[in-house]
C-alpha cells in the first residue's frame, strides 16, 4: 500500500516536469521582448468627431520598433460598448517587418450620448500576448450655426432684397460639403443654392443672398452640410413681411396745375423725393378717363435722389370728366417698378362744363316764360277791353 | 312828324295813327336799325374777341379777320333781320288780307327796333362785366388737325360759367326788349297793313313767339 502511494506521487512529479518542459518551450524570452516593441503609432478617427448616431471609421497604426526582428500578428479587434464597430474583427495572420507599419481600419457607429470615449483596440501576437491601446473619440450633438446677420425690415413686392447671413462652425472638427438651399412659396432666390464648401473647426464663412418676394411668406433655409460621410441639416425659417420699407424713394407730387387749350388739358407740377433713395426712371402719365395726347403723352423726370425735385407736365383731353387720375412710377436699383396714382380734379371752368353744366337752367326759363305769359296776358286783355 | 320817336316806345298806336299818314320814308328807321347795328357791332367785336383768342395759334393774324368779320356780321346782319321780320310780317297779314306797302311795313318795323337798341346797351354793358371772366381755351396747331378737339375747345368755351351765366342774361334781356319790340310792330302792323287788332297780334306775335321759344330752347341745350 505504502509502495502504490509512492508510485502516485512520482507520477505526480513526473507530470509536473512535463508541463514546465512545454511552456518553456513556447514563450522564448526574445519574442516577449520583441512584442514589447510593437507599439500603436497613430489612431485616427474619420470624421474627427462623431455626432450621436454618425458612422465613421477608426484607423489604427501598429509600428513594429524592432529594428531587426519581425513579429506575428494574428488577431486584431476594437471593442466598446458606445462605439460599435460594423466591421468584422482581423483574424488572419500577418508578419509586421521591422520598423514596419500596418494599418487596422474599423468602421464603426457612435452609438452614444455626448461624451469622450475610449474603445479599446487590441491585437494579438503570434509568440507574445496582446497588445491594448485605447483610441479616445469625441461624440458631439453641436451643429453648425446659421445666423443671419442682417436683413430687411420689411419686403416689398416684386423688390429683390439682400439678407446677409453667416455660417459658423462651433464643433470641433471640420465639416465639409456646406450648401445652403434657399426656398419659399413665391420667392425668388438668387442663387438658390449656394455652396459654401467646407470650414474648419471655429470658422465662420459669410454667405449673402438675394430674395424676391412675390407675397408674403416664409422664407426655408436648409443648411446641409456632412461630417465626415454623414449628411446633417440645420433649418432656419424667415417669416416675409410685406410692408413701407423706411428708407425706399418716395416721390411724391405737389405744385399741380390744370390748364386747359382747346379741350387739351395740361397738368405741370413737381416731383420731390421725400424718401432716402433715389427713384430711377420718374414718369408722370395720365390714366383713364383722360386720353394721354401729345406733345406730352408721358413725361419722364428722371432720376431723383433725395430730397431732390423736378417738374414735369402731361398733355390729355377728357370729356365729361370732373377728376383723372394722375400715375406717377419710378424704379429702384434692381428695376423694379412702383406705380403711385393721385387724382386731380379738372376745375370746373376747365372742364368740361359739360359735366358739371349739363342741367336745364330752370330759372331763366321760367322768367322768359313769365315775361312771355305777361306779354300774350296782357295783349289778351288788351283786346278784350277795346273789343267792348 | 308830329310826335318824337320818344313817343313810339310809349305810345306807339298814336305814333302810328300819325306816322301813317306822312310819306314813306326810311331815313329814320334806317338810322334807327343803324344804330342797333353799331352797338350790336361792339358787342359782337367783344365776343368774336373771345373766338379770336381762342383761334389765335392757329394761323397769325386770325383774330383781326375775326373780329372784322364779327363786326360787319352784326352790323349788315340787323338790316337782313329788318327784312326779314318785315317779310314775315307781310306774309303773314297777307294771310288776314292785310293792306299796305312792304315800304311802309318796313318803315314801321324799323321803328320798331327803337326799343332793342337800348337792349343792346344793356347787353353790352353785361357783357363787359362778365366777358373778362371767361376762360378761353387756345387751340393749338396740333390741336387743330383734329376737328373734335376743335370742338371740344368751342364747347368748352360756351360752358365756361361766366359765358353761361352771360348767355342767358342777354338772352333774357334780348327777349324782353323783343317783345317791347313787338309791341310797337303789332301797332305798326295795324296801321300799315289795315289790320284789326286781333290780327295785327296774330301777324306779330306768331313768328315772334316763335323766335323766343327757339331761343329758349337754344338756352336749354346749351
Amino acid at each position: 500500500m505504502k509502495t502504490a502511494r509512492y508510485i502516485s506521487l512520482f507520477t505526480l512529479v513526473l507530470l509536473a516536469g512535463a508541463m514546465v518542459g512545454v511552456v518553456a518551450g513556447f514563450s522564448t524570452p526574445e519574442s516577449i521582448v520583441a512584442a514589447d516593441k510593437v507599439y500603436v503609432s497613430s489612431a485616427t478617427y474619420d470624421p474627427e468627431v462623431f455626432f450621436p448616431g454618425d458612422t465613421g471609421t477608426l484607423t489604427i497604426e501598429v509600428t513594429n520598433g524592432n529594428t531587426d526582428t519581425g513579429i506575428v500578428v494574428n488577431h486584431a479587434q476594437l471593442s466598446s460598448d458606445t462605439i460599435i464597430s460594423t466591421s468584422s474583427a482581423y483574424d488572419t495572420s500577418s508578419n509586421l517587418g521591422p520598423a514596419q507599419t500596418q494599418s487596422f481600419t474599423f468602421s464603426i457607429t457612435a452609438d452614444g450620448l455626448n461624451g469622450i470615449y475610449f474603445p479599446t483596440f487590441s491585437l494579438s501576437f503570434r509568440d507574445a500576448d496582446s497588445l491594448y491601446y485605447r483610441a479616445k473619440v469625441k461624440i458631439e450633438d453641436t451643429p453648425l450655426v446659421l445666423a443671419i446677420l442682417d436683413k430687411p425690415d420689411t419686403f416689398s413686392q416684386g423688390k429683390k432684397k439682400i439678407i446677409y447671413a453667416q455660417v459658423a462652425n462651433p464643433r470641433g472638427n471640420s465639416v465639409k460639403n456646406i450648401i445652403l438651399d434657399i426656398s419659399g412659396t413665391g420667392i425668388t432666390a438668387t442663387p438658390p443654392i449656394l455652396f459654401v464648401g467646407d470650414i474648419n473647426s471655429g470658422a465662420k464663412i459669410p454667405v449673402n443672398f438675394s430674395v424676391t418676394a412675390d407675397q408674403p411668406t416664409t422664407l426655408h433655409l436648409n443648411l446641409n452640410y456632412d461630417n465626415g460621410d454623414n449628411p446633417h441639416t440645420v433649418k432656419m425659417d424667415l417669416p416675409i413681411t410685406f410692408g413701407v420699407d423706411k428708407k425706399q424713394a418716395n416721390p411724391v407730387i405737389s405744385n399741380v396745375q390744370v390748364k386747359s387749350d382747346a379741350g387739351i388739358y395740361h397738368i405741370t407740377g413737381d416731383v420731390n423725393n421725400a424718401g432716402l433713395e433715389t427713384a430711377n426712371t420718374v414718369m408722370v402719365t395720365t390714366l383713364s378717363p383722360a386720353v394721354p395726347q401729345d406733345p406730352y403723352k408721358n413725361y419722364v423726370v428722371g432720376a431723383l435722389k433725395p430730397d431732390d425735385f423736378g417738374s414735369f407736365e402731361v398733355t390729355f383731353s377728357a370729356t365729361d370728366a370732373e377728376t383723372i387720375p394722375l400715375q406717377l412710377s419710378f424704379k429702384d436699383a434692381d428695376g423694379n417698378i412702383y406705380n403711385s396714382v393721385q387724382d386731380v380734379k379738372l376745375s370746373s371752368s376747365l372742364a368740361g362744363a359739360a359735366a358739371s353744366n349739363t342741367g336745364l337752367p330752370i330759372i331763366p326759363i321760367i322768367a322768359v316764360i313769365a315775361i312771355l305769359a305777361i306779354f300774350i296776358g296782357g295783349w289778351i286783355i288788351y283786346l278784350k277791353k277795346i273789343k267792348k | 312828324m308830329k310826335h318824337s320817336l320818344f313817343e313810339v316806345l310809349i305810345k306807339p298806336g298814336g305814333f302810328f295813327q300819325d306816322a301813317i299818314v306822312e310819306k314813306e320814308s326810311l331815313k329814320i328807321p334806317g338810322l334807327i336799325v343803324l344804330a342797333l347795328g353799331i352797338v350790336s357791332a361792339v358787342y359782337a367785336y367783344l365776343i368774336g374777341g373771345l373766338t379770336g383768342k381762342m383761334m389765335a395759334g392757329l394761323i397769325p393774324g386770325m383774330e383781326s379777320i375775326i373780329a372784322i368779320s364779327t363786326i360787319l356780321g352784326a352790323l349788315f346782319g340787323v338790316f337782313v333781320f329788318w327784312v326779314i321780320w318785315a317779310g314775315l310780317f307781310y306774309l303773314i297779314s297777307s294771310l288776314f288780307k292785310g293792306e299796305g306797302t312792304f315800304k311802309r311795313l318796313l318803315e314801321f318795323v324799323g321803328y320798331g327796333f327803337l326799343p332793342q337798341i337800348f337792349g343792346a346797351i344793356l347787353t353790352l354793358i353785361v357783357a363787359l362785366q362778365y366777358l373778362p371772366r371767361v376762360i378761353v381755351p387756345q387751340i393749338t396747331s396740333t390741336a387743330a388737325q383734329d376737328p373734335q378737339l376743335i370742338q371740344e375747345a368751342v364747347k368748352a368755351l360756351m360752358h365756361d360759367p361766366a359765358m353761361m351765366e352771360m348767355t342767358q342774361i342777354t338772352s333774357i334781356i334780348s327777349i324782353v326788349f323783343l317783345l317791347w319790340s313787338a309791341n310797337i310792330w303789332i301797332f305798326g302792323m295795324q296801321h300799315s297793313r289795315k289790320l284789326s287788332p286781333r290780327d295785327a297780334a296774330l301777324c306779330v306775335g306768331i313768328p315772334v313767339v316763335a323766335y323766343i321759344l327757339y331761343m329758349v330752347y337754344s338756352m336749354a341745350v346749351m
